[in-house]
């Protein structure tokens, strides 16, 4: 108070001899008391006002992206644990609850890329339009190349006049099939370990795969030149939703916001340094949110506190800070013969649904915060990123486009954005392998997995 | 192995030579590989591998060891869009390999995991031009007496001569191409010293090459017309090893007649150091920080003997 007095006789001081200038200036003198704000300090629900915009301040006003989320994640508290892979039934609508998601069945449809040369000339756009709800012939598809025939007819032989070469569907094919005969068959192998099916075959049959399809795909997607993959990353993402009232403790009685964590740790993912381009436009409105009326933990969910991670696989510094494509193995506890044997074979799904939704939520939203965006600041573009779920020989397709990250129970309130997820049913690669050869290989799961690698934005 | 290179030398009757082979370093001459493009992706890779994989401030060596590797790799890899005959490669991770041969009397035998193999549909062209391979028969191999040529070795009991490439009959990537050494334990103890980190790469090398052989050519001891190469690359994330093993003879009980050959180039580093938190001394940052020491050449040399083989 010392200071704040002799402030005001130093001002008294100075009103005396510049009476000149007061005549000058016609404002106001400034109060002499100092601003009357609620307490910082006090049980009150000012105090708390006070406190979380001084918070939300200090956010805004942060230096670079890594102080920003250090902030972010500053205050521990105990929070929910959200397993992208998960046991829990109908898990994939708790999912899309929290992180306000719509999943729309079947798979966005694309700009084509050049026809695929097949021996049994495969009508490419078939096969890669979306298998759900629009299944209208793709005339409108975009076609940037001005020697594809029209849609719907048998591609000719005869290659467009100097633009890029055909896809050769039977050398990635081959591929495919070689890939798979090594880890199955021709690698003299052990045993697997016990309860570890998914690191003897379809892990590094997976691996293999990618790494193999990205090299020979990289001459006509020039981003997949420029990628950085990743072998068994950490993605984390940690966000509000939701409030409830503390149960237990010190703190019984206050209304929390839920907090949860993710922390996911894909197959394989493929990093990039331009971002994907947007499906739909940012506020489109493709269906509805469920809306669950119980509290997380009834799914189950577990509360633990530990470090609030937000992770995409690199750090901020790193050039590749968008995503494009994840891939995840089902572990070996949650393979199909086990929900076959307890009947539950419609659980089949939605362990899939849900592993895709909360692993891109996850990863999109954190390539949203190192670009930083948070609840307070909500994306201004959409981000988009795809993901493909399978067990080795089933695959499912995921593409996520996150829209808003504003899920707060403040900011949630005049938000009518929706993040969506398009997704496909898991479909077999292979029907078996014996003796050498892979039998009932499907091609489709080829071409839609071949399309996804080849995404890549409009300029390129 | 005790004595390293010499002592591997001995047991598979292998001359040694400095440097690459010439047809690698024509690869590494020829301005045709745009190396200048790559070296923007090498240090990418470097500060990926180094820097920014994890949550923690400086990832541990046995989680950038790999991830290095890893993404000079994929580097390699997508320089197929300019050799389509380059995607015929096929990498295989935790395989097996047997191989039993007899040298003097001493039966001595290679076996187990060892590294990542990347196998090729065709074979690597000989290195060694005839002339180079006679001229071996003079070479006489050095001993160290008294020190016997198996010491370290350890010894046991085999019930079954076993020669295995680890893949099966019919496999389309019948040829070992390279072998990638990774040592990546976090403790220095653990780590092979780099001259035992040459030895080993000569012994799996010629490993691979002999049991290649006896399934092409059968168990007969003999000298090969059309002798097998297969390179080897060790690393323990900064400091590189490569190594060519030309296999002229499977003929391996007398000391004479005509020898293996072996191009070492040892101890490329890629960068001299690493600076994850900025050294600080009184308040004054004196290193930033970065990747220190640069050298493109190594990763030319990576480069070169990936291609190599295809170009």
């Amino acid at each position: 108070m010392a200071a704040s007095k002799g402030q005001r006789l130093l001002w008294h001081g100075r009103c005396w001899f510049s009476q000149a200038e007061s005549a000058v200036s016609p404002q106001p003198p400034d109060s002499l008391y100092p601003p009357i704000v609620a307490s910082f300090t006090a049980k009150s629900k000012a105090a708390k006002r006070r406190r979380l915009e001084h918070f939300r301040q200090r956010v805004h006003a942060a230096a670079s992206v890594e102080e920003k989320l250090r902030l972010y994640g500053l205050l521990q508290r105990p929070k929910y644990m959200v397993y992208p892979q998960t046991f829990a039934l109908n898990a994939d609508r708790w999912y899309r609850s929290f992180t306000k998601t719509v999943f729309v069945p079947g798979l966005p449809r694309r700009a084509a890329p050049a026809a695929t040369k097949a021996p049994g000339t495969v009508v490419p756009e078939a096969a890669k339009g979306p298998e759900g709800a629009t299944g209208v012939a793709p005339g409108a598809a975009k076609t940037p190349e001005p020697g594809t025939a029209a849609p719907g007819a048998a591609k000719a032989s005869e290659p467009a006049a100097g633009a890029v070469p055909y896809l050769d569907l039977g050398e990635l094919r081959s591929l495919a099939c070689d890939a798979l005969l090594q880890e199955s068959f021709y690698q003299t192998k052990k045993r697997p370990f016990l309860y570890r099916d998914q690191d003897h075959t379809p892990g590094p049959f997976l691996t293999q795969l990618v790494s193999t399809l990205a090299a020979s795909l990289c001459g006509r997607n020039p981003l997949l030149a420029a990628s950085s993959i990743d072998l068994k990353p950490e993605v984390n993402y940690y966000w509000h939703h939701g409030e409830e009232v503390v149960v237990h403790g010190h703190r019984k009685g206050r209304v929390d916001p839920v907090r949860f964590q993710i922390d996911d740790k894909p197959h394989l993912q493929i990093r990039v340094p331009k971002q994907l381009p947007a499906v739909v436009p940012l506020d489109s409105d493709l269906g509805d949110v469920p809306v669950i009326d119980h509290k997380p933990s009834k799914l189950p969910l577990f509360k633990k506190q530990y470090e609030n991670k937000v992770f995409i696989g690199s750090k901020v510094a790193d050039p590749c800070c968008y995503g494009h494509t994840q891939f995840h193995l089902i572990p070996d506890k949650l393979k199909r013969q086990r929900y076959i044997r307890a009947n539950l074979e419609d659980q089949i799904e939605v362990l899939y649904q849900a592993n895709g939704i909360a692993s891109l939520f996850a990863w999109t939203a954190a390539q949203a915060m190192y670009q930083g965006f948070w609840n307070e600041a909500d994306v201004t573009r959409p981000f988009v990123s795809q993901a493909v779920v399978t067990d080795g020989k089933y695959f499912a397709f995921f593409c996520y486009q996150l829209n808003t990250l504003a899920l707060t129970v403040e900011t949630i309130q005049n938000n009518p954005r929706k993040n969506i997820c398009w997704g496909t049913d898991s479909k077999p690669l292979y029907d078996v392998v014996e003796d050498g050869n892979v039998k009932g290989f499907n091609d489709e799961v080829l071409i839609q997995l071949v399309h996804f690698l080849l995404n890549r934005p409009k300029e390129l | 192995l005790f004595q390293g290179v010499r002592q591997a030398q001995w047991l598979t009757k292998t001359k040694l030579v400095e440097g690459l082979p010439p047809p690698v370093l024509s690869i590494i001459d020829s301005p045709d590989h745009q190396f200048e493009d790559l070296e923007e992706g090498v240090k990418r890779a470097i500060s990926h591998a180094r820097f920014w994989d994890t949550t923690e401030v400086a990832p541990r060596r046995e989680y950038y060891c790999p991830v290095l590797f890893e993404d000079l790799l994929h580097l390699c890899r997508l320089m197929s869009m300019k050799y389509p005959s380059l995607a015929k490669r096929m990498l295989a991770r935790n395989y097996r390999v047997a191989a039993t041969w007899e040298r003097e009397s001493i039966l001595l035998q290679v076996r187990g995991l060892n590294g990542i193999l990347m196998n090729s549909v065709a074979p690597i062209p000989p290195v060694a031009s005839k002339e180079e391979i006679v001229a071996t028969e003079e070479h006489t191999l050095e001993t160290f007496h008294p020190i016997s040529p198996t010491i370290d070795l350890q010894e046991v009991n085999v019930y079954k001569e076993l020669n295995d490439t680890g893949f099966r009959d019919g496999y389309p990537y019948a040829h070992p191409h390279t072998l990638f050494f990774l040592e990546s334990a976090n403790v220095r103890p653990r780590r092979f010293r780099p001259e035992q980190l040459r030895a080993k790469m000569l012994m799996f090398a010629f490993g691979n090459a002999l049991a290649k052989a006896k399934v092409l050519y059968g168990n007969d001891p003999k000298v090969l017309e059309q002798p097998i190469v297969v390179q080897s690359v060790g690393t323990d994330g900064q400091l590189f090893q490569f190594m060519v093993f030309q296999l002229n003879t499977t003929d391996l009980v007398s000391n004479d007649g005509i020898k293996n050959l072996v191009w070492i180039d040892p101890d490329q580093n890629l960068y001299e150091k690493a600076q994850c938190v900025p050294e600080v001394k009184k308040r004054v940052v004196t290193k930033p920080t970065g990747i220190y020491g640069f050298q493109p050449d190594t990763f030319k040399k990576f480069l070169a003997l990936y291609l190599h083989g295809t170009v």
